[in-house]
């Protein structure tokens, strides 16, 4: 990891000051990303079950990032969230599993995004699901979404195992559901969630 | 008169529509995301160049250097390397201009090879005002420069009438069938030239661009733009005219400076436009022996107000403190009391902000504004209209608006962020009307910097040379 890999906040721009402290350089701890002034505008969700963890709510700054970095391919602020995400995710046994995007879909947008958030954050990830329909749940409303059949499918065997599905943004949790009742199905030993935003 | 060309010399095969012939003109443009249906660019590609969205040299040690051929940009840091999941290899992106859609080095580049379209030579100027004598002979010289080429600064005061001279150069280069574009760092200022030149230029095609404009079809042969739009245009301009070239972020950003260099064709002259040209700008117009008109007289006749300097100690204590200092609460009541709209300058949002409730506390109708503000052009408005008595701001009205009869107070002048042509601009903002040629406008501060001292030496040296040493 560089040290000096982002000089300016990748959310303002504004030059980051970062002082060299014994702390980052005997620990392996991110540099920073972003400025206090920035990091002030997100909101902690305060969690209520442990099924399914969420780190942020989904307010006007977190609209901004979300839309900055699914839409307008701004890779980079994938490095925004690492620390808080390898806080919360280093330490767990279960296998990470994040939520995949249909493979036409991934080429149109050359990335995965959850799966660029596991890799800024170093987490290490396996896939076991492939979205089987292009069909977005943008625009639709609850009961709609929690209308839709099933559109993923298993392509790895999860026998036994504890898995923790991944996403960025939980609103309705039709696709949270959907995942979740699949790999139950096919066997897997328990399935929790944890998602960036809680919309 | 020339005879018509034959449509069937220029026939490729398929008929060429011409909205897509306008749009691209001088345009460049990401391949897969045009204002057109996709087959309809894929049908017509052969009257396209295509070249990749970013190129990569080698610098010192062999080490890659990139360069994003929309923006220009060359600084490294803004360029990200990640894994492409549509090539399956390394790609790499620039962050500059990414707000525009993003262009990485598998996105193509698609610029107009096609047929050139005619631009009419038929214009009129519709304007019926008259010109004081330093403005007509403003005009003139940069008439002449446009026609001969030449590079040229206009340095007018606020208030000297800037946009007025150009009607006269506009219309000459509009006539000899010159494709002409307007650049500016500012929206407001795009937005507020946008309907005059409309007005007096009622035969021509004008395009006003900015961030989020509503789509504008035809062939623009007057483009009156934000210097960031310009990012999308190369090779287009036969005069590129560049006002308020000195405001923010135009002096700070090189790629917005190569930006305006990019557009023009590689001959057509540049004419820059400013009540405050920096050193940098000055000394290029000595070397490089520019055209130059200076204007200091404001179009009325009267003096430029010269700015008071008043002290407000630990203004922002107070102000945190839940108090408006004295002198400035007493300042916004006579105002109030006088019926006078006011506008006053903070150094940063945080502080208007903590200052907006204790001044809606005198009166409530009082607002603030600053840049990320969605309403910041109906507040502008409702001052102009006298809706509401007054407008606390930050730098981003420093320039650009004008409101009959107002006056300024600055709050924390010191600050850096008011550099002395920041507070020439403000000052300029005070005594623009002809029936109102006077007003107040104060430097309220905590303790004097060269700044403020630089702005008001200039006003006055600007007084004296419009005035032959009388000041008022």
């Amino acid at each position: 990891m560089k040290r000096n890999e982002v000089s300016n906040c990748l959310l303002c721009n504004s030059t980051l000051n970062q002082q060299i402290t014994w702390k980052a350089l005997l620990t392996n701890a991110f540099p920073k990303t972003f400025c206090i002034d920035c990091e002030q505008k997100f909101e902690p969700y305060e969690n209520t079950s442990d099924q399914i963890l969420s780190l942020y709510q989904y307010n006007d700054a977190m609209k901004d990032f979300l839309h900055r970095y699914k839409f307008m391919h701004d890779i980079i602020l994938a490095k925004v969230f690492r620390e808080q995400i390898h806080k919360h995710l280093s330490k767990t046994r279960a296998t990470i599993v994040p939520i995949p995007l249909h493979p036409a879909k991934l080429k149109e947008r050359t990335f995965a995004q959850v799966d660029e958030l596991l890799k800024a954050a170093h987490i290490p990830y396996e896939h076991f699901l492939e979205k089987t329909t292009t069909e977005t749940q943008v625009g639709k409303t609850r009961q709609e979404r929690l209308a839709t059949s099933q559109f993923f499918k298993l392509v790895k065997e999860c026998k036994n195992k504890e898995i923790l599905l991944i996403d960025d943004i939980y609103t309705t949790g039709a696709t949270i559901q959907h995942a979740k009742s699949l790999l139950l199905e096919s066997g897997a030993k328990s399935v929790k969630a944890f998602t960036l935003i809680r919309g | 008169m020339k005879l018509i060309k034959s449509p069937f010399k220029s026939y490729k095969g398929i008929i060429l529509e011409p909205q897509i012939r306008d749009f691209f003109t001088g345009r460049i443009w990401i391949r897969t995301n045009t204002p057109f249906p996709q087959e309809k660019i894929e049908t017509n590609l052969k009257f396209f160049k295509i070249t990749p969205g970013i190129t990569t040299k080698r610098g010192l040690l062999n080490r890659k250097i990139y360069r994003c051929n929309r923006c220009h940009n060359e600084k490294q840091q803004e360029f990200v390397r990640y894994d492409c999941a549509r090539c399956n290899q390394t790609c790499i992106y620039c962050r500059h201009c990414i707000n525009m859609g993003r262009v990485t080095s598998c996105t193509d580049l698609i610029t107009w090879n096609g047929p050139k379209p005619k631009f009419s030579r038929n214009h009129i100027l519709d304007w019926d005002g008259t010109f004081t004598d330093s403005q007509s002979k403003a005009s003139k010289e940069l008439t002449e420069s446009i026609r001969r080429k030449n590079k040229h600064l206009v340095h007018a005061v606020c208030g000297a009438g800037k946009t007025e001279i150009l009607f006269p150069a506009v219309l000459t280069a509009l006539k000899e069938g010159l494709r002409v574009c307007i650049a500016t760092p500012r929206t407001d200022v795009v937005l507020e030239l946008f309907p005059r030149f409309q007005k007096v230029f009622p035969k021509t095609i004008i395009h006003a661009l900015y961030g989020n404009a509503p789509t504008q079809t035809g062939l623009a042969q007057l483009v009156i733009a934000t210097t960031h739009q310009l990012y999308r245009f190369e090779n287009a301009f036969d005069v590129v005219i560049v006002d308020e070239a000195d405001a923010f972020p135009y002096t700070y950003d090189p790629a917005l400076q190569k930006a305006v260099l990019k557009v023009k064709k590689q001959h057509a002259p540049i004419a820059l436009v400013t009540a405050t040209p920096s050193h940098q700008i000055l000394s290029k117009v000595k070397q490089e022996q520019w055209g130059y008109s200076f204007i200091p007289k404001r179009y009325h006749g009267h003096p430029l107000p010269v700015p008071i300097f008043q002290s407000l100690w630990s203004y922002d204590k107070q102000i945190l403190k839940g108090k408006i200092p004295s002198k400035l609460s007493k300042w916004t009541e006579t105002r109030l009391k006088n019926k006078e709209p006011f506008l006053i300058f903070f150094p940063t949002i945080k502080l208007m902000e903590i200052a907006i409730p204790l001044f809606q506390q005198i009166n409530e109708n009082i607002l603030s504004v600053h840049a990320e503000d969605p309403d910041r052009k109906e507040k502008v408005l409702k001052l102009r209209n006298e809706d509401i008595p007054g407008l606390l701001t930050t730098t981003i009205l420093e320039r650009g608006i004008t409101i009959k009869n107002v006056q300024v107070a600055v709050v924390g002048a010191e600050s850096k962020i008011f550099t002395s042509s920041a507070l020439i601009q403000i000052s300029g903002r005070v005594g623009r009307n002809v029936n109102f040629p006077k007003g107040e406008i104060i430097f309220y501060h905590h303790g004097i910097s060269t700044e403020m001292d630089e702005a008001r030496t200039e006003i006055i040296r600007l007084n004296k040379e419009g005035f032959g040493g009388k000041t008022t």
